[in-house]
């Protein structure tokens, strides 16, 4: 025990490790200190946007000239679909998961993020995921179906080879460790600020943290169910999105992008963070109308949810479809456009410092303007069939991505650098860095506006010399190369001020939030004791106590037992969870409300023998709200023994579920029979292994029971299994209506 | 008939409706009488929530409504549950007082513990959610779809339990009794479910390829009311039941964004005090 631990009350600290335990690799392997992991996150996204970089360029090359021979076709298709997929889910993702597990805790004043070891391990999941994805190169070639995996070009007859299957299970890893990352910031976020910290003081990067979160656990689910059903059209044989067999290609198209388009903005909300952070301390003013900004970000996470459809104009979905998702599409650009005034106005009469980190935001600015108002282009249906699947779509979502999202995060490198190493970034190569990066940039793809508008498609490994085409492809093909010298001048830039940087200090750039308040880099415990907060500024509060910012009253209430964190922790994982049985069960109405041949659920299933196993499974819930009554009133024998009903009766259940599934097999019906037994088994199946794991989960806690846990008082684990518990049970309600009781008759 | 002719001909009138109206009217002033207290700028609330009740039930809606569109169907509900309601709570005098002096001033002493519990009930947000969006999905199943459209009685009950859903819906939110209001952020999860909610129901209303309400499939009015709908609008069954569904899944959603938005506008501008452990003197300014 140190004896910084006495200081700092509650808290206990372990000892610190010395100098040269920090240093090996073994810590860095099995550390779960979120700095740690956060600069883990940052690297290894660094490196993959290397690679994902030198994807780019070779794409790039092969377009400089007309006719070009550099990479055949495949390759190509292989590089572009390996550059998108890295971009997204191996760059920006993690970057700003990694940023956000670096700051998050500091900018709340708390020791570390509600779960450590979850924490290390979503980590862990980010780099296996892309080295799954990666290693595809060596199985037979990359997956090269796009970004998106359009089926049925993603199915087996068309892309025979295992690169599919890798992109599948690597995003399905990526996806797992995305959620849990989510879950882990909200639990943070909402359980460990510091005292005063109010959820109305939240700095901004952490709110719209807290809110991207959320929008990650809710748009993440349907992702992981389409991809799991093409796995299992690829694998297994199912006919999810075979039209050859009556599945649905466009159902993969409305799967996809119920997912995909949230993604934009999980994409674009830490990038309006790292801004909204960056912007005012650099104009010396508070950031102007914080809460336009704050519930301007919840406006575009939930419109982004209804909106999906408009990637889909060109496919032919109807005009009254094409209408609503027009009008609802459009809608964004108001909040959007709401924090732009904001940004603008939060500069307006300030005194510009133009820093290096100010540069890039003030490029984000206009880069992602210019992107944005492309993207409300796009929401008018006659503009999209003119240019989807253009290179002005190119155009636009490197704008909004690469000009907003990867300039925010440039910003963000130069602002938050000196806290994370103690050393300065070059000021003077930091100059060089963001002219070369905006010309770069701007110089790729401004001109690719025009050569889509003039009708080049995106995607073709090679383009006829057509009037302007060879020109504008050849600047696009140099601006892509400044912008790979910029990023690799950043690079050695950072390997320099690492060795020998000029010191930081604590504050550099005299910032206002809590982060700045600690050491640069900051203690194994962040903080040696935490400011007060008083105002959304502590730190201006505490460098000018004669005129601080207008006090915000309120007490956290952080004791609360709603607020516990793993409480918060597995309602947030329910909350997913859901999501992913709100995809599978639409599947399922979807592909059995209409006519298709081969066994029926109506001829299939046994109803009231169903119904019986099922009587089982709600009684466990009964049997598990005693069991944890008995531990209230400290009847502990009790509650072993409610525990182990509930036990047997989720035995019970499974074993009933297994016999219907033995039956059907022996009268022939499998995965790959139709589509009734395709989505039968997928949702059922699904279902089924989530009580697997429920039962496993009750098992090790009634063994925490016995060896006595639970009599220090300590109950959380038996509250957190139990709400998992009664949610699979829930679950199990609408299956059963939807399948046993409706399904028949659908 | 052009669309011209049918909007100036087709504005039938419901005595129910207008009843209906009368008393609405008649009862706010009761209300207002009792509360003792002016109504200076809630009863323009009252004037708005009645004109769109009269208009959404005496107007060409209406006679869409009736047997030829399901979109105007769906139209007239999402405005009868989530707007009148909610024009109506506002008009309601915020007074904490209010709901104890009426049951005070109510005969039978021995009901009024049963009435308070449910009346506690009923006011629990769980199960005014569930009033919410369960007004949404029950009345969309096809054999009561079809019920209220075709016998008068049922389209009685139809449009009052959507007013009395919607308003029990609306209380933990913008009810007349701050204490019963959820916390902002309870508040903002409250309506984000219940945009879910609707969300799926709108979803399956558009996607399905079976009737949600199969008496719009064959209209059995006037044969130039459906050469207009069907050749001068080019609105078949299906496209109308797609826009049907529309309007439960993206106009209803925005409606609950605004709720939400209003719900964050609310939480942060309880937000600043002029006041606290360090006296401010002076604006902050630039340094």
């Amino acid at each position: 025990m140190n004896s910084n631990a006495s200081s700092a009350g509650a808290l206990s600290f372990p000892a610190h490790s010395t100098a040269r335990e920090r240093g090996s690799l073994f810590s860095w392997v099995a550390t779960v200190d979120h700095k740690r992991i956060g600069v883990l996150y940052l690297s290894t996204a660094a490196i993959f946007m290397l690679v994902g970089g030198i994807e780019a360029l070779l794409v790039r090359l092969q377009l400089a000239v007309p006719r070009n021979t550099l990479l055949s076709p495949e390759a190509f298709n292989q590089l572009f679909t390996m550059h998108g997929t890295t971009m997204i889910f191996l760059v920006v993702m993690p970057t700003f998961v990694g940023f956000a597990n670096y700051l998050v805790p500091l900018m709340i004043g708390a020791r570390d993020m509600a779960f450590p070891r979850l924490n290390a391990m979503s980590y862990w999941l980010f780099l296996c995921g892309g080295l799954l994805l990666y290693f595809s190169f060596l199985a037979g070639g990359a997956p090269a179906a796009g970004w998106f995996s359009y089926a049925p070009l993603s199915e087996t007859p068309f892309a025979s080879t295992k690169g599919v299957d890798y992109w599948i299970l690597s995003l399905l890893v990526l996806g797992t460790g995305s959620i849990v990352a989510s879950i882990n910031l909200i639990a943070t976020i909402l359980t460990l600020r510091a005292p005063g910290l109010i959820l109305r003081k939240l700095p901004l990067f952490v709110w719209m943290n807290l809110v991207n979160s959320f929008l990650i656990i809710l748009a993440l689910p349907a992702l992981n169910a389409s991809i799991i059903m093409l796995l299992m059209d690829r694998s297994l044989g199912a006919y999810f999105f075979l039209p050859s067999h009556g599945g649905s290609a466009i159902l993969w198209q409305h799967f996809f992008w119920a997912f995909g388009h949230p993604e934009v903005y999980i994409m674009a909300l830490p990038a309006f963070g790292m801004i909204s952070e960056v912007l005012p301390v650099f104009a010396r003013k508070p950031i102007f109308g914080y809460a336009f900004v704050a519930a301007s970000t919840v406006a575009i996470a939930l419109l982004s949810f209804g909106v999906w459809a408009h990637h889909m104009f060109a496919v032919g979905i109807g005009r009254p479809l094409d209408l609503f998702f027009s009008i609802a599409s459009l809608l964004i650009a108001i909040p959007t456009g709401v924090k732009i005034f904001n940004w603008s106005a939060t500069l307006y009469g300030g005194s510009l410092r133009l820093r290096t980190p100010m540069l890039f935001a003030l490029a984000f600015l206009v880069q992602f303007t210019i992107g944005g108002l492309t993207g409300v282009m796009f929401a008018c249906v006659p503009l999209d069939w003119q240019t989807t699947d253009t290179y002005f779509v190119v155009a636009h979502f490197h704008y909004v991505l690469f000009g907003g999202s990867f300039f925010a995060i440039l910003a963000a490198t130069y602002y938050w650098f000196p806290k994370m190493t103690g050393r300065m970034l070059s000021e003077r190569l930091g100059k060089y860095v963001f002219w070369l990066a905006v010309l770069g940039f701007n110089g790729t793809f401004f001109v690719q506006h025009f050569l889509g508008l003039m009708g080049m498609p995106r995607r073709v490994y090679t383009y006829p010399d057509l009037p302007y085409w060879g020109s504008l492809n050849l600047i696009s093909t140099v601006g892509a190369f400044i912008l790979g010298f910029s990023v690799l001048l950043l690079l050695w830039d950072v390997g320099r001020s690492l060795r020998a940087g000029t010191p930081a200090g604590d504050n550099p750039w005299q910032a206002w939030t809590l982060e700045w308040a600690t050491s640069s880099p900051p203690p194994e415990h962040n903080f040696e004791r935490v400011p007060p907060v008083r105002s959304r500024r502590p730190l201006w509060d505490l460098a000018h106590p004669e005129t601080p910012d207008p006090v915000i009253s309120g007490e956290t209430s952080q004791n609360h037992p709603l607020l516990e964190k793993n409480f918060v922790g597995i309602n947030a994982f329910i909350l997913s969870e859901g999501f992913f049985f709100v995809m599978l069960i639409a599947a399922f109405v979807y592909y059995n409300i209409q006519q298709h041949g081969g066994p029926l659920a109506a001829t299939l299933l046994d109803r009231s023998r169903t119904a019986l196993f099922s009587a089982f499974l709600f009684s466990s819930s009964f049997t598990l709200w005693r069991a944890e009554a008995a531990l209230r009133q400290k009847r502990f024998a009790g509650f072993n023994g409610w525990w182990i009903a509930t036990i047997m009766l989720g035995l019970v259940f499974i074993a009933g579920q297994g016999s219907e599934y033995l039956a059907l097999f022996q009268k022939g019906v499998v995965i790959n029979s139709n589509l009734f037994a395709t989505t039968f088994f997928a949702l059922t199946g699904f279902h089924g292994l989530h009580v697997c794991i429920g039962l496993l989960a009750l098992v090790i806690v009634l063994g925490l029971s016995w060896t006595g846990d639970f009599k220090t008082g300590r109950t959380e684990a038996v509250r957190t299994v139990g709400l998992y518990w009664h949610f699979v049970d829930m679950v199990w309600v609408f299956v059963f209506t939807t399948v046993y009781l409706l399904g028949p008759s659908l | 008939m052009t669309t011209k002719q049918f909007l100036i001909s087709a504005w039938p009138v419901h005595p129910a409706a207008l009843a209906a109206a009368a008393a609405l009217a008649a009862g706010y002033i009761v209300h207002w009488r009792a509360s003792g207290r002016s109504v200076k700028g809630r009863a323009g609330f009252l004037v708005i929530a009645t004109a769109l009740f009269l208009l959404v039930l005496d107007s060409p809606l209406d006679a869409l409504a009736d047997g030829y569109l399901f979109s105007a169907h769906m139209l007239q509900h999402l405005l009868l549950q989530l707007v009148v309601p909610a024009f109506l709570l506002w008009a309601l005098l915020p007074s904490p007082s209010f709901s104890s002096s009426y049951s005070s001033s109510k005969k039978g002493e021995g009901l009024r513990p049963a009435l308070q519990r449910l009346g506690k009930f009923l006011t629990k947000s769980a199960v005014t959610w569930l009033a919410g969006v369960g007004g949404m999905w029950v009345w969309h199943v096809p054999a009561l779809c079809d019920a209220a459209t075709s016998y008068p009685v049922m389209r009685g009950i139809q449009v009052l339990s959507l007013l009395a859903l919607g308003a029990l819906f609306w209380l933990p939110v913008i009810g007349p009794r701050p204490q019963q209001h959820l916390p902002p952020l309870a508040g903002v999860l409250y309506l984000f479910t219940a945009c879910v909610g609707c969300t799926l129901l709108g979803i399956i209303i558009t996607f399905v390829p079976v009737s949600v309400c199969p008496v719009y499939l064959h209209p059995s009015g006037s044969a130039q009311m459906l050469a207009l709908i069907r050749n001068g609008w080019g609105l078949t069954p299906a496209v109308d039941q797609q826009i049907g569904g529309l309007l439960m899944w993206v106009p209803a959603c925005v409606i609950y964004l605004c709720g939400i938005m209003g719900l964050l506008a609310r939480w942060y501008a309880g937000a600043t005090e002029a006041t606290g452990p360090i006296q401010p003197k002076g604006e902050p300014t630039t340094v």
